[in-house]
C-alpha cells in the first residue's frame, strides 16, 4: 500500500505553513448547523480538509454528508456556524472560491433533450475560468477523460446511470481545479466504472488537487482516501488520517505456518505474546516489531509461509464509532483520532 | 480514462463568466428546447386557423348569431375583407389564455424546472451569482416571449392579408387607416401585448423561484389569471379592478379605434410595469435564499 508515502506527505504539511494553521486547509467548517423545520440535519460539524488530501466523508444515508457538502459549496445557507472554502468565507466568497472548485453534488443535473456534449457546453459557458475559444476543447478533453467521447453526441435521455454519473464527473473536471468535491461519485457505476473513478481520484491526488469524496461504501473510502471523516446522525464522530484511524484499533501480525505449536512456543520463549489463530499464529506487536518476530521464528526453524500486518478494517472502526455515538458518548471519540500536531 | 490532457486549458483569472456568453447560452438552450419549438409551431398556425375560421364565421355574424362577448363580437363583425384586423384579433384572443400559458411555461422551466433537474445547481456552482442567474433567466424568458408575440403578429398579418384580403385597417370607429398607419397600429398592439405578457412572466418567475415543481408555477399563474378575470367581471368589486392586471387587457382593443383613446392603454401599461417590478423583486428576494 502507498499509505506510508501518503503519511510522510501529510506530516510535512504542517511545517510548510506553520505560521498560519488555516492556510493548509482547503476547506474548514466550524460549528456548522442546519435545521430544516424541526429536523436537525447537521449539527456541530467541525470539518477540516487538509490541502492535498483525499478526504472520504463516510456515513450512512441521511447522516448529513450531502447537507454538509451543500453548505460547504454555498448552495445552502447554514442555520449557524461558518464555512471557509479555499480561504474564502462562504457563501459570500463564492465568486472567488468556486471557480477553483469542481463539484458533483446530489447526482448529475443535466437536460434530457440535449446531448452529453451540448450539456457540457452549457455548463462550460458559465465557467468563469474558461476562455470562450477554449470551451470546445475543454469539453472534448473532459469527455475523453471520463470515457464518454463515443456517446458525446447522444441525447442525455438515453444515457445509462453510469454514463450520467460520468458526465457529472466530466463537468466537475472541465477546468483544472484546486479542490474537487464528489458526492457519492460511484453511485450507479459498474465495477469497471468504479475503478475508473478511483483512477481519476488517484490522478487528481497525484496532481496535488484536494479531493473530498462522500460515500456510504466503506471499501470505497478505504481504497481511495488518505483522510476520513465519519458522520453519524448529523455530527462528525471521528476524523483524521485513514492509517491513524485504522491503526488505532488492535494491531498484530498474522503468521501463516504449518508448525503452529512450535511457532507459539518459540515466540513465548522469547517473551513475545502469541496465540493460535484459525489460519496460523496471531502475534501481538505491542512490544516488538514484525521483522523481529519473523527472525525469531526463522531461528527456531519454523516455516513461515506468509506474515502480514493485521489491521482493523474500516468497517469495524466505523461500527465501533457509530455504536459509541449511539450510546451518547460520540463526541468524546472526536479526540481519539485527532491528528498529531 | 486516465488519459493525460493534451494541452493545458488556458484559464482566465476572473470570478464571473462573460455575461454575453451566458445570455447567448441561455437563449440557444431555450430556443432549442422541443416544447419551445412546438409552441412556436402553434403560434404560427393559430393565426392561419383564425383567418380561415373568421372567413367562414363572417356569415354567421351577419345572420345575427353574435357571440355573447361584446369585445370579440364587435371585432369579428368588422373582419370581412379587413385582413389587417386579424393580427389584432389574434393577439386579443391569445392574451386570454395562449400567451399567459406559454409565458408561465417558460418561466416555470427557467427556475423551477432547472431546480428539478439539478441544472440550476450546476450554474450556481460554476459559479453564477444568484442575482445573475435570475437576470439571465429573466432575459431568456423576455426574449422568447417577445419572439412569441412577434411570430403571432407576423403570421397574423400574412394570414390576414392573404386569406381575408384588404389593403388597410378598418377601425371600430368606422374609418379606414392607410396601410402604413395600419402596420404602425398593429406594431403598437404587439408591443403592448408583449409588455402585458412580460408582466405575467415576471409573476410566474417569482413563483418559479419559490418552488421546484414547474406545474405549480403554471397552475398558480393561470389560476390567478382566471380568478382576476372573474373578479374583474363582478361590478360590486369595482374598487378592486384597478389593482388587477387583467383589467388593462380589454382596453388593448382601443388600438383599433380612430382616434385612438390612450387612457385605458396607459393605465394598462403602468399596471403591467408595476407587476413586472413586483414580480422580479419577489423573485430576487426568494432567489437569494433559495437552496441550490
Amino acid at each position: 500500500m502507498s499509505t506510508v508515502t501518503d503519511m510522510t506527505i501529510e506530516e510535512e504539511a504542517p511545517a510548510v505553513s506553520a505560521a498560519g494553521a488555516p492556510a493548509r486547509l482547503a476547506a474548514r467548517t466550524r460549528n456548522l448547523r442546519k435545521v430544516y423545520g424541526s429536523t436537525v440535519a447537521v449539527d456541530h460539524v467541525d470539518l477540516d480538509v487538509p490541502v492535498g488530501a483525499v478526504l472520504g466523508m463516510l456515513g450512512p444515508n441521511g447522516s448529513g454528508k450531502t447537507t454538509t457538502i451543500r453548505m460547504l459549496l454555498g448552495l445552502v445557507l447554514p442555520t449557524a456556524g461558518s464555512v471557509e472554502l479555499l480561504g474564502h468565507k462562504m457563501p459570500d466568497g463564492a465568486g472567488w472560491a468556486l471557480p477553483e472548485v469542481g463539484a458533483l453534488v446530489e447526482g448529475p443535473g443535466f437536460h434530457p433533450f440535449l446531448s452529453g456534449r451540448e450539456n457540457l457546453l452549457r455548463v462550460a459557458a458559465a465557467e468563469p475560468r474558461l476562455a470562450s475559444k477554449d470551451i470546445p476543447r475543454a469539453v472534448g478533453q473532459a469527455l475523453e477523460r471520463v470515457g464518454l467521447t463515443a456517446a458525446a453526441n447522444r441525447r442525455y435521455r438515453g444515457y445509462s446511470l453510469g454514463m450520467k454519473q460520468r458526465l457529472g464527473l466530466a463537468s466537475a473536471l472541465l477546468v483544472p481545479r484546486k479542490f474537487v468535491v464528489l458526492d457519492e461519485p460511484t453511485n450507479g457505476l459498474d465495477p469497471a466504472g468504479t475503478r475508473e473513478v478511483r483512477a481519476v481520484i488517484a490522478d487528481l491526488h497525484k496532481a496535488g488537487t484536494t479531493v473530498l469524496v462522500s460515500s456510504h461504501l466503506l471499501a470505497e473510502v478505504e481504497a481511495t482516501c488518505t483522510h476520513v471523516a465519519v458522520l453519524h446522525k448529523g455530527s462528525v464522530v471521528a476524523q483524521g488520517e485513514l492509517t491513524e484511524l485504522l491503526e488505532a484499533g488492535d494491531s498484530g501480525l498474522l503468521v501463516s505456518t504449518p508448525d503452529v505449536t512450535v511457532a507459539v512456543n518459540a515466540l513465548r520463549d522469547n517473551r513475545i505474546p502469541a496465540r493460535e489463530a484459525p489460519d496460523g499464529v496471531h502475534v501481538d506487536l505491542a512490544a516488538t516489531t514484525a521483522p523481529e518476530v519473523v527472525a525469531t521464528l526463522v531461528r527456531a526453524g519454523v516455516a513461515v509461509h506468509e506474515a502480514r500486518r493485521q489491521r482493523t478494517g474500516l468497517e469495524e472502526v466505523f461500527a465501533r464509532l457509530t455504536e459509541a455515538a449511539d450510546k451518547g458518548n460520540g463526541l468524546s471519540d472526536v479526540d481519539t483520532f485527532e491528528e498529531k500536531s | 480514462m486516465t488519459l493525460a490532457l493534451d494541452a493545458p486549458i488556458v484559464t482566465e483569472q476572473r470570478t464571473k463568466a462573460p455575461v454575453v456568453r451566458l445570455l447567448r447560452s441561455e437563449l440557444r438552450f431555450m430556443i432549442r428546447r422541443p416544447r419551445t419549438l412546438v409552441a412556436f409551431g402553434v403560434l404560427a398556425v393559430a393565426p392561419i386557423i383564425a383567418a380561415v375560421a373568421m372567413s367562414l364565421a363572417t356569415t354567421a355574424v351577419n345572420n345575427g348569431q353574435i357571440s355573447t362577448d361584446r369585445q370579440l363580437a364587435s371585432i369579428a363583425s368588422i373582419v370581412a375583407g379587413n385582413g389587417m384586423i386579424l393580427p389584432v384579433f389574434v393577439l386579443m384572443l391569445s392574451m386570454v389564455m395562449l400567451l399567459p400559458m406559454l409565458s408561465s411555461m417558460w418561466s416555470a422551466d427557467a427556475l423551477a424546472g432547472e431546480t428539478q433537474t439539478g441544472a440550476l445547481r450546476g450554474l450556481l456552482l460554476a459559479p453564477v451569482s444568484r442575482v445573475r442567474v435570475l437576470a439571465v433567466k429573466a432575459f431568456g424568458v423576455a426574449v422568447v416571449t417577445t419572439l412569441a408575440v412577434v411570430t403571432l403578429t407576423v403570421f397574423g398579418i400574412l394570414a390576414g392579408l392573404t386569406i381575408l384580403g384588404g389593403d388597410g385597417l378598418l377601425t371600430m370607429s368606422g374609418t379606414t387607416l392607410p396601410m402604413g398607419e395600419s402596420l404602425g397600429r398593429v406594431a403598437l398592439m404587439a408591443a403592448l401585448v408583449t409588455i402585458q405578457v412580460w408582466a405575467v412572466a415576471a409573476v410566474a418567475l417569482a413563483v418559479s423561484a419559490a418552488t421546484e415543481h414547474p406545474l405549480v408555477v403554471m397552475a398558480s399563474t393561470l389560476g390567478g389569471i382566471i380568478i382576476f378575470t372573474i373578479l374583474n367581471n363582478i361590478p360590486a368589486l369595482d374598487w378592486l379592478h384597478p389593482w388587477l392586471l387583467t383589467d388593462g387587457w380589454d382596453s388593448l382593443a382601443d388600438v383599433i379605434r380612430d382616434p385612438m383613446p390612450t387612457d385605458g392603454i396607459t393605465d394598462g401599461l403602468l399596471r403591467a410595469v408595476c407587476y413586472i417590478v413586483i414580480g422580479y423583486s419577489l423573485a430576487l428576494a426568494r432567489m437569494s435564499t433559495k437552496d441550490g
